[in-house]
């Protein structure tokens, strides 16, 4: 395996991992503080019983991404050190300012956990807000940094060199808001329909009912609300994409030939070698209307570009297809959550509870491939038409073995998280 | 705003050996103690780490993402030259911090406690040792710098920086420094009838540090490493390293009278001159090549970056250390945090 393989292999597979463990940590803090709110108000007990087992959801998610943060924050530099060296004092600003959420957040953590008993409730119960909006501040800082790699804004480049550096400018670069805005609400999508799903499966399998409801329902709220709206914030994106990034748009399309009245591709097979989609649905002039809000504007195709500036375009059309589709499921099914807040009976139907718990992993499936999108669509470059990615991978040769560990250590990771999650699950069942 | 901005660097580095440092002193203790002492150390390691373990080791991110801001040129160095040893101390940080959850907060306690137990002791003993490593492949005059590192076999380009017995020394000493600092904290924090246990720990550690520190010394010496020469040569390293040894004798009264403010305060104070020594003689020269030394501020970033990052890191630490001085305040006294 070629070396920039290797490290794009080892970046992308830390990289999966990470995003789960972070958007869990950033967002279950909220369910938790929903429900010690609750339990604050009503002295249901059940609602403490449920605080006490999410935060040590949170304690576990929060630390496994931490660490795997801890390593990202190296691997940027140990694989790609070139990228580093410039970009690094560009970019540093979100940066910095990401570590400073996320120290305060892990001073809020520790007040959480430990402050039972000991600190004034409210104030306790406030440390937990904290908890949940540093962890999203620390997100949103971060997809900032990601954002320059698109759309790399507040420096000069002239001859190979970065000057007159701003890095304000550089952190509020266009493609921030939408990317960030996107990224939070897929968050909230996936870490909502996952954990309601987990619950839904326990209430599907009968075992503490009461408990399983009031948390599904505390999960599936974040979930649905943040589902039903991301199509505005998808729509924001795309815009943003066709104007600033037009081979991505292309890419995700696999729109080969510039035309006036583009077709939107619902699904199909991409052949590079011929340049069609086979057997996909074509809705007629939909991509001009959904890129420029015109259903006779021109959309770039991808023959119009450099053939040295085209990402993998199967890879990431099949991204954007799955992520879109899995977030069209996923917005009916947050509507026909709240249909059933109205309908009381479909509560008592077991294939409702089995749907959502099928739907578990689908959140976290889309947002995986939403990044694939990102990722993969703005191949070659590592920063957006200013330096490729091939030009930054480290000198080191022998990365292959380091992805293998990395590999390794994460896989066994994973199993032990969930092997104590299924444990978690086992003694809350079990409590009284 | 340069200043400032050193000023955190320094000051972070100096908070992750300190802090860092005692949590992976807290791992060692526990390695090298007796079965029974191990439950003991372990119960209390929980109680003193347990809130504030991730707020130490958020340090080491806050000095790397300083360092590849403002000074991208010698960051680029770093991770390149010595990849290996970092990611060795990346697993170990991975397996340390997994392993330390995974005790403390799963549901069913059985004998996966001691695959948790081994990872959390074996690795708080590896870490420090390769971070260690990764300090002296900074200083042990190993390093090539090329343009092109493909003229290099890959020996001489990655693995002799660091693999070597100066670095390897430095390494093991630095382990026992952190042992040191964590049995002295351990004293203040163990059960009454207990302290004794941590007691003869310090003392043993106050041995293994004297010992490494002078074998990586005569070491350094006899093989004429740059670093040491320089070091020896500087008035103010000397007189910093002297410092710290005789800061050994109040260290001993702290804590035969049980005060354990001020022990603490003085094996805090003790890293500090160490560290303070082996600094001073070089700066900001902090790394030495195989033909010269580079300084840190070599490729620093320009002004306007080094101008927001001051800002940012003023604002962010005052936000941060009244926070962070509150958590290690409240949490202090707390004897009774168990399983719930």
């Amino acid at each position: 395996m070629e070396n920039l393989d290797a490290a794009r292999l080892q970046m992308a597979f830390t990289l999966i991992f990470h995003i789960v463990f972070a958007c869990i940590g950033m967002v279950m803090p909220f369910f938790m503080v929903v429900s010690h709110y609750k339990w604050l108000k009503t002295r249901d007990q059940i609602y403490l019983t449920l605080t006490k087992s999410w935060q040590k959801g949170v304690a576990i998610f929060f630390v496994t991404g931490a660490v795997s943060g801890t390593a990202l924050s190296f691997e940027l530099g140990l694989l790609w050190p070139e990228f580093m060296k410039h970009a690094g004092p560009i970019i540093g600003m979100p940066f910095s300012l990401e570590g400073a959420a996320f120290f305060v957040e892990a001073i809020a953590l520790g007040f959480y956990l430990y402050g039972w008993g000991k600190l004034p409730e409210r104030f306790h119960w406030f440390t937990g807000v904290i908890i949940g909006l540093s962890g999203v501040a620390s997100g949103i800082l971060v997809v900032a940094a990601n954002g320059w790699m698109n759309s790399p804004t507040g420096f000069d480049y002239i001859d190979g060199e970065f000057l007159n550096i701003d890095p304000i400018k550089a952190m509020l670069n266009p493609a921030w808001f939408t990317q960030a805005l996107h990224m939070t609400l897929a968050a909230f999508t996936a870490t909502g329909f996952a954990v309601a799903g987990i619950h839904a499966y326990q209430v599907y399998k009968k075992r503490k009912v009461a408990l399983h409801t009031k948390a599904f329902k505390i999960a599936i709220t974040f979930g649905a609300v943040a589902a039903i709206l991301q199509p505005i914030s998808g729509d924001i994106s795309a815009k943003d994409i066709a104007k600033r990034q037009p081979v991505k748009l292309a890419a995700m399309e696999a729109h080969y030939h510039t035309e006036k009245g583009a077709d939107l591709y619902i699904g199909g097979i991409v052949n590079p070698d011929t340049q069609e989609v086979n057997y996909k649905i074509a809705l007629p002039g939909m991509l001009s209307f959904l890129a420029f809000g015109d259903i006779d504007a021109e959309v770039k195709g991808l023959n119009d570009f450099p053939e040295d500036e085209i990402p993998n375009v199967p890879m990431v059309h099949y991204a954007f297809q799955i992520m879109v589709g899995i977030g069209s499921v996923l917005l009916l099914a947050g509507v026909l959550y709240f249909v059933s807040l109205k309908k009381k009976k479909w509560f008592e139907n077991n294939k409702y509870w089995l749907l959502f718990a099928i739907l578990a992993p689908m959140g976290f499936i889309a947002l995986e491939a939403g990044w694939i999108v990102t990722e993969v669509g703005r191949q070659p470059w590592i920063i957006h038409k200013i330096m490729r990615t091939k030009d930054a991978v480290t000198p080191m040769p022998g990365i292959v073995f380091s992805f293998y560990t990395y590999v390794v250590v994460y896989l066994t990771l994973s199993v032990a998280v969930t092997w104590l999650m299924l444990r978690q699950i086992k003694v809350l069942n079990q409590s009284k | 705003m340069l200043y400032v901005v050193l000023f955190f660097l320094i000051f972070s580095l100096y908070l992750y050996v300190l802090l860092g440092g005692a949590d992976y002193g807290a791992g060692i203790v526990e390695l090298f103690s007796s079965e029974e002492n191990q439950k003991i150390t372990k119960k209390t390691i929980y109680r003193v780490m347990g809130p504030v373990w991730e707020a130490n080791h958020i340090w080491i991110i806050i000095l790397i993402v300083i360092l590849w801001i403002a000074f991208p040129g010698y960051y680029n160095i770093l991770v390149v030259y010595l990849h290996i040893p970092i990611t060795i101390v990346l697993l170990g940080v991975t397996l340390r911090g997994v392993a330390f959850v995974f005790r403390h907060y799963d549901a069913i306690i059985d004998n996966s406690q001691k695959l948790y137990d081994a990872m959390f002791k074996v690795s708080s003993f590896i870490t420090p040792i390769f971070l260690g490593m990764v300090f002296g492949g900074l200083i042990s005059g190993n390093i090539i710098i090329e343009d092109d590192v493909t003229n290099l076999s890959f020996y001489e380009a990655f693995l002799k920086p660091w693999l070597n017995v100066f670095s390897l020394l430095i390494g093991l000493f630095f382990a026992a420094l952190c042992a040191f600092l964590s049995s002295v904290l351990l004293i203040g924090e163990a059960d009454s009838g207990k302290e004794q246990i941590y007691i003869r720990k310090s003392a043993i550690a106050t041995i293994v540090v004297f010992i490494t520190g002078l074998v990586t010394f005569i070491y350094g010496y006899a093989t004429g490493k740059e670093f040491v020469m320089s070091f020896i040569q500087d008035p103010f390293s000397v007189i910093a390293v002297i410092l710290s040894a005789l800061l050994l004798a109040p260290l001993w009264i702290t804590i035969k009278r049980g005060n354990k403010v001020w022990s603490r305060f003085f094996a805090g104070l003790q890293v500090f001159l160490i560290l303070l020594a082996a600094l001073i003689s070089h700066f900001p020269n902090i790394l030495i090549t195989k033909t010269s030394s580079v300084s840190l501020l070599e490729g620093v970033a320009p002004q306007s970056v080094i101008q927001s990052l001051g800002v940012a890191l003023l604002v962010g630490g005052l936000i941060i250390l009244p926070g962070l001085f509150h958590l290690l305040k409240s949490f202090k006294m707390i004897k009774i945090l168990e399983r719930d």
